[in-house]
């Protein structure tokens, strides 16, 4: 039963609206306190001010360049790293237990250590990011090489295919369910360990907005910043990560349908 | 010619067949091996790398004056409230939300949302609510546990083939006994998964909130060693929160997760 | 297509639990003429698989020679076309690429090579499913995908390992069919290997019995052809050709 996307966008939305109503309604009822919740109106305002005056767009702009950035290194090195060390059963077999253990550090963990080798700033960050994705990335890229059965290698071989052949035809795709996997949850580390870096490392960025908005209890520009990060996070899976699922690996029968 | 290798290679088959843990451990002996050679000849500042014998040695120095095991209860404690509390009111949601479309519907797309916003965004507010104690960690914990709680759980009530709510109710099952004889045993695996996944999210959640807010813990050691400029209690937080999980999630969660999967002859995955 | 030549093959392989040498292939001497039909036949574990793997160039041989056409076996090559029992088809790549596969690594352009693949499914009698991914077919039709992407690709010879083993009585009866009419109509050299004695006699012009990787007997089928189940049941000459060889292989 196909459904037009605009349906699908209409129930998406429908929760969110009554949320919001009774957001409108119930907090100046309850006479809330706004150094405790904002109104909704006041967080609308503060929306609009900060992208009249361009702070919203720096913020978001310097928080999307660092993840752009540190993702599309750490793909960079993980993936060709993760299909050099799957093709051979016994380098993988010896490995996957390294990966396992650093994985687990992924991100947050490294933020003291980070800020003490770079300094706070774009490096530190990045280097946070870089290895949120690199770890988990490799990792699963081993695990999907790993699990192509012999049998599809060896049909490749014996209908003629060369090393480069094997690579783009037979090694990328038939890892690709692992290797998306791993992008998503690297990007689900990369993205929560680059706001609690913001928090602590930097002066631009998301994570930095909601931590000086602390300060000065302007409790409108935290659940603004909220808000963005989740939208921005949701418009990431939905236009990025679920297509290229769907394109791919959904058409090819290796998963469910998400 | 290649006699010996061969030999060498069998044993190390035998042994690790026998002792799993050893093809776990093994890996890890050439990767400490290079760190000591690196630091050892100093390619960076030893301030900047100390090696293995530093970190052993501090990590006895902290043990014996406490501060390590207090920070570590600490630390777990936090965890195991907050895990409890996130599959506490994740599983009967997630139940919910499996069973009923109408709840689906409406509390699908405000999960996804908030799911997406994560843990640590709510740090800010949360100090301001709370302040900087023991309740913002475990709320934190709890927001981050419940989400993979949740979905897995709602995976795991979807999972269970309609035959066997149809022989439940043939045989005269209330609404509530069907929960608790059907439901919960049927999507039981994957709620074992969900509540790995959860552990492991919240093992993280945690350390990141005790470095950004926090007044003790290891995540607080590793956040106050950096303050203080020292590198050797940064590496020995990070390694013991490798190890902690390592050995919890190898040795006690996933064999967990595969005994009640395995014993009811369920598949996971 | 070409002649397959084996001289004294043998493989040995360490068995790292044991800890000792283990021999699957004991001195095998084998030779099959160009456009001829051999199965193999034995139990399970006797090392029909393993010469396969060795013939195909998956796996080294530890002594002997494989001769092709004259030439030794160096690793796999699309001299040597495989069909697996496990069908290993491309998932990720629909029934059309999955047959051009072999053209396309030989550099066969776009127009031209899927024009070679759909007059081979044309001969599979599998048009209509040329633009459809793999894990949309069933697996009577995923082994028919086996077998002409292999042939399109037209090897020297044909190594099949035990290609039915994995589909339900009934198709395989039909798949047996199959494979005997396009043999019959390209005339590749085959070597199949399986453990269905029947299958074997049926399929085959000469059916070789191996046990504990060693041949016990040659045994020629001069049956008519075409080849029809319905038929042959009821011929006296199959039914003691195969008690023949499953006396040879049960009692070994």
């Amino acid at each position: 039963m196909k459904r037009h996307w605009s349906t699908s966008l209409l129930r998406f939305c429908a929760p969110f609206a009554v949320l919001l109503v009774l957001w409108a309604v119930l907090v100046p009822y309850f006479d809330v306190n706004p150094r405790l919740f904002p109104h909704l109106m006041s967080v609308v305002r503060a929306g609009i001010e900060g992208i009249q005056d361009g702070t919203l767009i720096q913020h978001i702009g310097a928080s999307l360049l660092r993840v752009a950035v540190g993702t599309v290194l750490a793909l960079l090195v993980a993936i060709p790293m993760g299909v050099a060390m799957g093709i051979s059963p016994v380098v993988s077999a010896f490995l996957t237990p390294l990966f396992r253990f650093f994985s687990v550090l992924a991100g947050i963990a490294w933020i003291p250590i980070a800020t003490l080798w770079f300094g706070y700033g774009f490096g530190a960050i990045t280097f946070i990011i870089f290895n949120a994705v690199f770890f988990i990335v490799t990792y699963n890229t081993l695990l999907g090489v790993s699990t192509i059965p012999l049998h599809v290698r060896n049909a490749a071989a014996s209908l003629g295919a060369g090393r480069w052949a094997m690579l783009t035809e037979v090694l990328l795709p038939g890892a690709l369910p692992n290797i998306v996997t791993g992008i998503r949850t690297g990007l689900g580390f990369a993205w929560r360990g680059l706001i609690a870096a913001e928090m602590i490392a930097t002066n631009a960025g998301l994570g930095y907005m909601l931590f000086v908005a602390r300060d000065f209890y302007k409790t409108e520009v935290i659940v603004l910043g909220m808000v963005v990060i989740g939208i921005l996070w949701l418009l990431l899976d939905r236009l990025l990560l679920a297509p290229i699922e769907r394109s791919t690996i959904e058409r090819w029968g290796m998963v469910q349908r998400a | 010619m290649t006699e010996f290798p061969l030999k060498l290679w069998g044993h190390y088959v035998r042994l690790t067949a026998r002792w799993p843990s050893i093809g776990s451990l093994a890996p890890f002996l050439p990767v400490i091996a290079a760190w000591w050679i690196v630091t050892e000849l100093q390619i960076f500042p030893r301030v900047f790398l100390p090696g293995p014998g530093e970190v052993v040695r501090s990590f006895g120095s902290l043990v014996y004056t406490g501060i390590l095991p207090e920070y570590l209860q600490d630390s777990l404690v936090r965890l195991v409230v907050g895990a409890f509390w996130g599959v506490a009111i994740g599983v009967p949601l997630g139940i919910l939300i499996g069973l009923s479309p109408r709840a689906h519907s409406a509390l699908w797309p405000p999960l996804l949302f908030f799911q997406a916003i994560g843990d640590i965004a709510w740090l800010p507010i949360l100090v301001i609510w709370f302040g900087y104690g023991l309740v913002t960690v475990t709320v934190v914990i709890v927001y981050t546990v419940i989400f993979p709680v949740i979905i897995n759980t709602v995976l795991g009530v979807r999972s269970i083939p309609i035959t066997l709510h149809r022989a439940a109710l043939s045989l005269g099952a209330s609404r509530a006994r069907m929960i608790w004889e059907v439901i919960l045993p049927g999507a039981l695996p994957n709620i074992m998964t969900g509540m790995r996944n959860g552990l492991g999210y919240g093992w993280r959640a945690l350390i990141a909130t005790e470095i950004i807010v926090g007044t003790s813990g290891i995540g607080f050691m590793m956040f106050d060693a950096r303050r203080a400029g020292s590198v050797v209690e940064i590496l020995l937080g990070m390694i013991i929160l490798g190890i902690l999980w390592y050995i919890v999630d190898s040795w006690i969660l996933a064999p967990v997760e595969r005994a009640t999967g395995q014993r009811w002859g369920l598949v996971t995955r | 297509m070409k002649d397959l030549v084996i001289r004294n093959l043998s493989k040995t392989y360490f068995d790292a639990y044991a800890g000792t040498q283990v021999t699957a292939v004991r001195d095998i001497s084998l030779s099959v003429a160009e456009g001829d039909f051999i199965s193999i036949v034995g139990p399970s574990g006797c090392g029909k698989s393993t010469i396969l793997n060795m013939i195909a160039g998956f796996i080294p041989h530890s002594s002997g020679e494989i001769l092709v056409g004259g030439k030794p076996v160096k690793g796999p090559g699309r001299d040597r076309g495989v069909v697996f029992q496990s069908f290993a088809l491309f998932p990720w790549r629909t029934v059309l690429e999955n047959v051009a596969f072999g053209p396309k690594m030989r550099g066969v352009g776009r127009a031209e090579r899927e024009k070679i693949a759909h007059e081979y499914l044309a001969l599979a009698k599998l048009s209509e499913a040329a633009g459809r991914y793999p894990n949309e077919l069933s697996g009577g039709m995923q082994q028919r995908v086996g077998v002409v992407r292999a042939l399109a690709n037209e090897p020297d010879v044909l190594l099949m390992d035990e290609p039915f083993a994995s589909v339900d009585a009934q198709t395989r009866m039909t798949l047996q069919e199959e494979l005997t009419r396009i043999w019959e109509a390209k005339r590749p050299t085959v070597i199949f290997i399986t453990h269905d004695v029947a299958e074997a006699v049926f399929l085959a012009n000469r059916v070789v019995a191996l046990s504990k990787g060693r041949v016990l007997d040659e045994i020629a089928v001069d049956l008519p052809r075409p080849r029809v189940w319905d038929e042959l049941n009821e011929d006296d000459r199959f039914k003691s050709m195969t008690g023949r060889v499953l006396q040879l292989v049960r009692s070994a």
